[in-house]
């Protein structure tokens, strides 16, 4: 009984890495012996191990400082991953995604194993969902076996919710002083504001942004932002991001898409991949309101209305949905398939990313 | 009980007990009783002076209460949650006990609800929800303990605490922001036969979160009726409470075609929504912002907000019915729509966004009627072209 129980005060016994490499000399070894060395990890100048990702397995204990790496090192680590091995070009897309992933993984498992302070997870965290989202437009409409579109997304939310609850327990260590800049001021300590190209870049906004319009059909990230403090409220690329969200959620797909020429590359490319959906929403609405046996509207103004890239999608997407389509689309409310599956996301013409290298996307600034 | 010696306190706890007299045990037990202002009772060597003097585990019990309070009384918030959830811990062994009865369940609802008490309190420290989240653990053992009691008869089974355990979670969920948590203890309720036997105040109570919930997945029908279950049967004196239900209730409503009277909305002191509901009814869009802007405290803290926001769709069928009205015809043209919305703050609006507008009033059913693109015309049905919103 006298035992104090002040568990939630425990937060501050936690355990610091002392691995100095990007990855411990055990699993080198170990790799190495057991030919497990990825393609990617074969440089110029010899190996060059990382970290991989393992399930935290019941028999397996992962809390050993000389297996974990302390944040200069996950600095590290994150940064030559995302900025030198992500310039190889002698692999596919695909696999290159796949070594990322899981060593950007083993970083997020070091992170939470130590417990990293919060202002230094937003650092790790940012170029992490920078990479999430870019990859998920680029890899888009590669086949599943190669890439899979929901597991990106969970490990996109993961981070950015990660990253959000970060941010709001400084805002409530910071409440009182109310200072906008404290946030900055804190990252600035750590050396990653003004960068310059090829450095990392963290940008809460851009986070915040990204929260919504990945998540376009939940209303959550919505009320979140509504209570976010006026100073965040207000700036004006989260606000278009939101007012993006609201026009959504009235089946506004004009607005939306005017609004949505405003947008950066990351944000622009989380909206395309929202684009099937909205597509087979308007459709629909269309197929009732423009319910004819004889009119049609013309695929042309269709194609401009709901952000197709040709004519030819067009004329696809409709009759994949069961309406008629030569030179109009001739909406009818009863034969529109409601029930057939929204289709795959292509890449979308307008999409600047599309031209963009990681290398480009982790360091630009809104 | 606010004066008296620390075994007199013991020995009237323990004569409670033995006379299976709940109520009284649980205010006995209660952070909210005169008791906890009598200074015998805060010993500094409570645990060693209480140990065995008393049938276990209510000495355990007796210990952590009074640790708690005199935790609270030290303003040592954090510690006096973990005496109480220890308070909880003996309190699910003592329920575990006892077999075929319930009348202990009093005393579990004085303890669950002042653990939530003085986790809130303890949050006003720390607060990033971690204290309430654990609260909630504990409430669930107790939860669980009693929703296994299932072979009991319908009068002593401990399954009649399910409700306030659901609704002291429910209050922990929305206060942390994790309502999809709700969802099986919703269901645990909704399926329980024993749904009319919880007393009235807890069907109330329920009814207001679960509305709420509703209101938040956009499913209207449901949050209306829990809403209003709720408002009708709440109490007429307090006031409070109905107030709080028609926060929620009266933008619901409105969502679904019915203006609240001012009347109503004087006597709860809701009149932010007087101004709502004339810009509604008129279509005024630049009023529905400004008015937005104005209330913004008031419609993010409660919550509703994105309702409000919802209401300009309400707003854009009541101007274009008055567009068609004064156009006296079954085809109207869109320019005309487009000059309406124009005239009434959304100078930005094209012939484009018009129709799409338009198109998705008709996909609602809020206009009867189809659309030309060629003659850039609106065609509304003959009979009942904008159907009162109450029949939608």
């Amino acid at each position: 009984m006298s035992q104090k129980l002040n568990s939630y005060n425990e937060d501050k016994l936690c355990i610091v890495g002392t691995c100095p490499d990007m990855c411990p000399f055990e699993e080198v070894t170990l790799r190495e012996e057991e030919k497990l060395v990825h393609v990617l990890e074969v440089t110029g100048e010899g190996y060059k191990l990382v970290k991989s990702y393992s399930r935290s397995a019941a028999s397996a204990n992962m809390a050993v400082p000389r297996l974990l790496r302390s944040y200069p090192v996950l600095y590290d680590t994150v940064q030559y991953l995302l900025l030198k091995v992500s310039k190889r070009t002698d692999v596919k897309m695909s696999v290159m995604y796949d070594f990322l992933n899981d060593r950007l993984r083993a970083v997020r498992q070091d992170m939470t194993i130590q417990r990293l302070p919060e202002e230094e997870c937003l650092v790790l965290l940012e170029p992490m969902i920078r990479f999430y989202v870019y990859y998920a437009y680029r890899l888009c409409d590669y086949p599943l076996n190669e890439y899979d579109p929901v597991l990106n997304k969970k490990y996109l939310l993961e981070c950015i919710k990660w990253f959000l609850s970060c941010c709001d327990n400084i805002d409530r260590d910071n409440a009182g002083t109310d200072d906008v800049d404290s946030l900055v001021e804190d990252l600035s300590k750590l050396n990653v504001s003004n960068q310059k190209h090829g450095e990392l870049s963290c940008d809460r906004i851009l986070v915040e942004s990204l929260y919504i319009l990945c998540n376009l059909d939940d209303i959550h990230p919505l009320y979140r932002y509504l209570n976010l403090s006026k100073q965040i409220k207000r700036v004006s690329i989260l606000k278009l991001t939101y007012n993006i969200a609201v026009a959504n959620l009235h089946g506004n797909y004009i607005r939306m898409w005017k609004l949505a020429k405003r947008l950066c590359p990351l944000t622009f490319s989380a909206l395309c991949l929202y684009l099937p959906k909205l597509q087979k929403r308007s459709l629909q609405v269309l197929s009732n309101a423009y319910n004819s046996k004889q009119l049609t509207v013309p695929v042309k103004v269709v194609q401009q209305w709901l952000m197709f890239n040709s004519e030819e999608e067009v004329r696809a997407a409709c009759t994949y949905y069961g309406l008629k389509a030569t030179d109009g689309v001739n909406f009818n409310k009863n034969s529109f398939k409601l029930d057939a599956n929204e289709l795959p996301p292509r890449k979308h013409y307008q999409a600047k990313i599309l031209h963009l290298k990681l290398e480009d996307v982790l360091s630009y600034t809104l | 009980m606010a004066t008296g010696t620390l075994n007199q306190y013991i020995q009237t706890v323990e004569r409670m007990f033995r006379l299976a007299e709940g109520d009284e045990l649980a205010r006995l037990l209660s952070l909210r009783d005169a008791h906890v202002t009598n200074r015998n009772l805060r010993s500094s060597d409570i645990a060693s002076l209480v140990e065995g003097n008393c049938v276990a585990p209510l000495d355990e019990l007796i210990i952590c209460h009074l640790l708690c309070v005199k935790a609270i009384c030290e303003k040592e918030y954090s510690e006096a949650y973990s005496h109480q959830s220890q308070c909880v811990v003996t309190i699910v062994k003592i329920l575990q006990n006892q077999k075929e009865q319930n009348w202990c369940l009093p005393l579990m609802y004085t303890v669950c609800l002042d653990l939530r008490l003085v986790a809130q309190k303890a949050e006003t420290i720390q607060s990033n929800g971690k204290i309430l989240e654990k609260a909630a653990e504990s409430l669930l053992s107790c939860f669980r303990v009693c929703a296994a009691d299932n072979r009991t008869s319908d009068e002593d089974t401990k399954r009649l605490g399910m409700l306030y355990l659901v609704n002291q979670l429910l209050k922990v969920y929305f206060r942390i922001n994790k309502l999809h948590l709700c969802k099986p203890l919703i269901r645990a309720i909704d399926s329980s036969p024993l749904w009319y036997q919880f007393p009235l105040a807890q069907q109330i109570t329920y009814r207001y979160f679960v509305g709420r919930k509703a209101m938040f997945d956009s499913d209207y029908r449901m949050a209306d009726e829990y809403l209003s279950f709720a408002f009708q049967k709440c109490h007429r004196r307090s006031h409070k409470n109905k107030r709080l239900i028609l926060t929620y209730l009266i933008p619901v409503k409105m969502l679904l075609g019915y203006m609240p009277t001012r009347n109503l909305l004087q006597k709860y002191d809701l009149l932010q929504f007087w101004d709502l509901t004339s810009v509604v009814k008129n279509g005024d869009l630049r009023g529905i912002d400004r008015i937005m802007e104005m209330h913004e405290t008031f419609f993010i803290s409660a919550g509703i907000y994105l309702i409000v926001e919802k209401l300009k769709i309400i707003a854009y069928r009541n101007l274009f019915r008055k567009v068609y009205l004064a156009e006296n015809t079954h085809q109207i043209e869109i320019a005309s729509f487009q000059a309406a919305l124009q005239i009434m703050g959304q100078e930005d609006v094209d012939s484009d966004e018009t129709l799409c507008i338009v198109a998705n009033l008709i996909y609602l059913g809020k206009i009867k009627g189809y659309m030309s693109y060629q003659h850039k015309k609106v065609v509304v049905s003959k009979q009942n072209a904008f159907p009162p919103l109450s029949t939608l």
